[in-house]
């Protein structure tokens, strides 16, 4: 390579030098006067310059520009190929650089886009913070929890992110000690949460700490889970008690010698004999929803009149309804169309909501059982002018052992599953059911089932 | 040089600091009413204990904010800043204190009936207040003046939820069959008096914010 170069060098010495010796020759021997030899020489200069201009301070410049725009990161530039051999070289070189570069950038971004897509389907939040604690990244994770954009928080501090103090400690204790710690943690904002927090410190290849990985996970369901877990043990011991009690108070009795009075024994058995169908219903209840929620009910599916089993659920409930002085009244039309599905469970559906709302509604109130009918749906609407339910509690009505005010639902019995029973079934039904109610005017349930089309062949 | 990088890094401390202080009393104004709210005396005392960390706290920047106003002497934006962050421990540590108020009252009336009807103000009226801290932080936070102004019509709110409260304990006190409720209806017309100071001290957080922004004093309400 050097030779060659060397040797084009010596042909150009040569050829420079036969054409300075021929000028000179034709000026010492006469045939040319100064001024010509000059001008001569002047145009011979000129087109030297000229090719030297364009062959190599023209690419040069050229290639001057381009590595500069690639310096400042506009890769998409390519150098044309030049006539002279060393430049178009250097072109080429170039070129392949750039080439490479833009291949390595291309893994680079589509290793750091394949990253970023497993951060951001990723339920937990990731957050990295710098050793400062200023924000390098965070995932669509923690935007979600925050209801924040990324864009805003890059670069800030971690408390302008989360305003949280014990956060904020663990954070400094990570980097401190450069240990992993896990906690919980309670966020106010934008809704109370409850998270789970893995804070772990975050190293480069030498060792050096360069800041700190969060991990948060939320955990605001299970939390909320948990403590319907511990408030449903305390009422259900509480309703198991309630009638055992009675029931072991009344068989002391008996054996004490009230098993001698005929008409005392006949009247303490029937207490005895109500307390045990207490405990019966409540267990199958329990048992009921368990089931359910573990899909293991063979549904009896066939198709079923609403219409009969409302009148039924009605007939089966309008001695309660007196006793509580309640008008419980059924409006459906003359004809309801079928739907398919256990008439057991559908009726279930049914007794629980009206027993609700018979359980809810005070003295001289209503409650209705209203039935209509559109082209593809039944809808059952269970409505009374009871006490309602506050509007924050209704959207968790429907969760087992969920109830809204304690000490008020332990009162009245119930362990709350019923309304877990009803969407249950409804579920499995194919339909939906839905709940609007005004607090101290009253509630309204309305349940949605499909209907079977059916051509009757009478 | 080296004396400009310095000041810079204190000032975002002191930022930073605001902000943790900004993040305990929020919490213990979220607590403290929340606690009132489940009559959770357990936590109301810890509420009440938990106060001399934020006043430590307090101290501790007020100490740093001086320091620097002495040593540094900003001016203009920087100024300002030092400025409005002196103000603004004042604002935070006191907003704590009715934080730590409330949180005695439910101490006061644990065991009393409760009237649903104030506890429900209550909480409306707490979470107003909070967005109203929410939103003066963040806009301290954002730098955004913008947000400051937006945030105080929340505080009309704030005063209508205040006047139903006393009516409503007004009703129940006169109401002859339930002596009992006289106290807690007594205590629940205090507490929104605090949450109402609370508010009053966010608000005067967002003039600051504006302040620091654009250097011009506005009352906003």
């Amino acid at each position: 390579m050097i030779k060659n170069n060397i040797w084009r060098a010596i042909i150009n010495y040569f050829f420079i030098l036969l054409i300075f010796l021929a000028i000179l020759q034709f000026y010492f021997f006469y045939y040319l006067n100064l001024g010509w030899a000059l001008l001569t020489s002047f145009i011979f200069a000129l087109g030297l310059g000229w090719i030297l201009f364009k062959q190599v301070i023209s690419p040069l410049k050229k290639m001057n520009m381009v590595t500069k725009a690639i310096g400042q990161g506009n890769l998409n530039q390519e150098l044309p190929f030049y006539g002279q051999k060393e430049i178009s070289q250097l072109a080429q070189n170039i070129n392949d650089l750039v080439r490479q570069q833009k291949k390595v950038l291309a893994q680079i971004t589509a290793e750091k886009n394949r990253i970023q897509t497993i951060l951001n389907s990723m339920m937990e939040g990731v957050i990295a913070l710098d050793k400062q604690g200023n924000i390098l990244l965070l995932n669509s994770a923690v935007e979600n929890f925050l209801g924040i954009a990324q864009e805003a928080y890059l670069g800030k501090n971690i408390l302008s992110l989360i305003r949280n103090y014990d956060l904020e400690r663990a954070v400094k204790r990570v980097l401190k000690s450069e240990k992993p710690i896990t906690q919980e943690l309670q966020l106010i904002y934008p809704e109370p949460s409850f998270y789970y927090l893995k804070a772990t410190p975050l190293k480069n290849q030498e060792q050096e700490k360069e800041g700190i990985v969060i991990l948060l996970r939320n955990i605001t369901k299970e939390k909320r889970l948990d403590q319907m877990r511990t408030e449903f043990v305390a009422n259900i011991s509480h309703e198991l008690r309630t009638p055992l009690t009675s029931i072991s108070g009344f068989l002391e009795t008996l054996r004490d010698g009230a098993i001698d009075d005929p008409a005392a024994t006949h009247r303490i058995l029937e207490i005895m004999s109500k307390e045990t169908g207490r405990l019966a219903k409540l267990i199958n209840d329990l048992l009921h929803l368990s089931k359910i929620e573990e899909r293991r009910v063979v549904h009896r599916w066939q198709l079923v009149q609403l219409k009969e089993i409302i009148n039924q659920v009605a007939a089966m409930f309008q001695p309660q309804a007196q006793q509580k002085s309640l008008s419980l009244t059924v409006e459906m039309p003359v004809e309801l169309p079928c739907v398919s599905g256990d008439p057991d469970l559908l009726a279930q559906v049914l007794t629980n909501l009206v027993d609700n709302a018979i359980k809810y509604t005070p003295p001289d109130g209503h409650v209705l059982i209203r039935a209509t009918t559109d082209k593809d749906n039944v809808q059952v609407e269970v409505k009374d002018t009871g006490i309602g339910i506050p509007p924050e509690d209704l959207p968790r009505v429907f969760e087992r052992f969920y109830r809204v005010e304690k000490a008020r639902a332990r009162e009245l019995g119930g362990i709350g599953v019923g309304l877990a029973i009803v969407k249950h079934i409804i579920k499995a039904h194919g339909g939906s059911i839905k709940a609007e109610s005004i607090p101290h005017q009253g509630s309204a349930f309305k349940v949605t089932l499909p209907t079977e089309k059916i051509e009757t062949e009478e | 040089m080296r004396a400009r990088g310095t000041f810079e890094q204190e000032l975002t401390d002191l930022q930073q600091d605001i902000l943790r202080l900004a993040s305990l009393t929020e919490e213990t104004i979220y607590g403290a009413v929340q606690f009132l709210l489940q009559q959770d005396v357990a936590g109301a005392n810890q509420i009440i204990s938990g106060d001399v960390l934020i006043d430590k706290l307090a101290q501790e920047i007020e100490d740093k904010c001086v320091k620097l106003i002495a040593t540094q002497q900003p001016i203009a934006y920087d100024l300002r800043l030092a400025i409005t962050s002196l103000k603004f421990l004042v604002s935070l540590e006191r907003m704590a204190d009715y934080a730590v108020n409330i949180a005695r009252a439910t101490l006061y009336i644990y065991g009393y009936p409760l009237n649903r009807q104030l506890m429900e103000y209550t909480s409306k009226m707490s979470r107003v207040v909070q967005q109203m801290i929410k939103e003066a932080l963040d806009a301290y936070v954002y730098n955004d003046a913008q947000r400051a102004r937006e945030m105080c019509s929340l505080d009309d709110e704030v005063d209508f939820i205040s006047a139903k409260i006393f009516q409503e304990a007004v009703r129940a006190m006169r109401e002859k069959t339930q002596p009992q409720i006289v106290i807690p209806a007594v205590y629940f017309l205090l507490i929104s008096r605090y949450l109402e100071r609370i508010a009053d001290h966010a608000t005067n957080i967002g003039e600051e914010v504006i302040f620091l922004i654009t250097g011009e004093k506005r009352e906003l309400n």
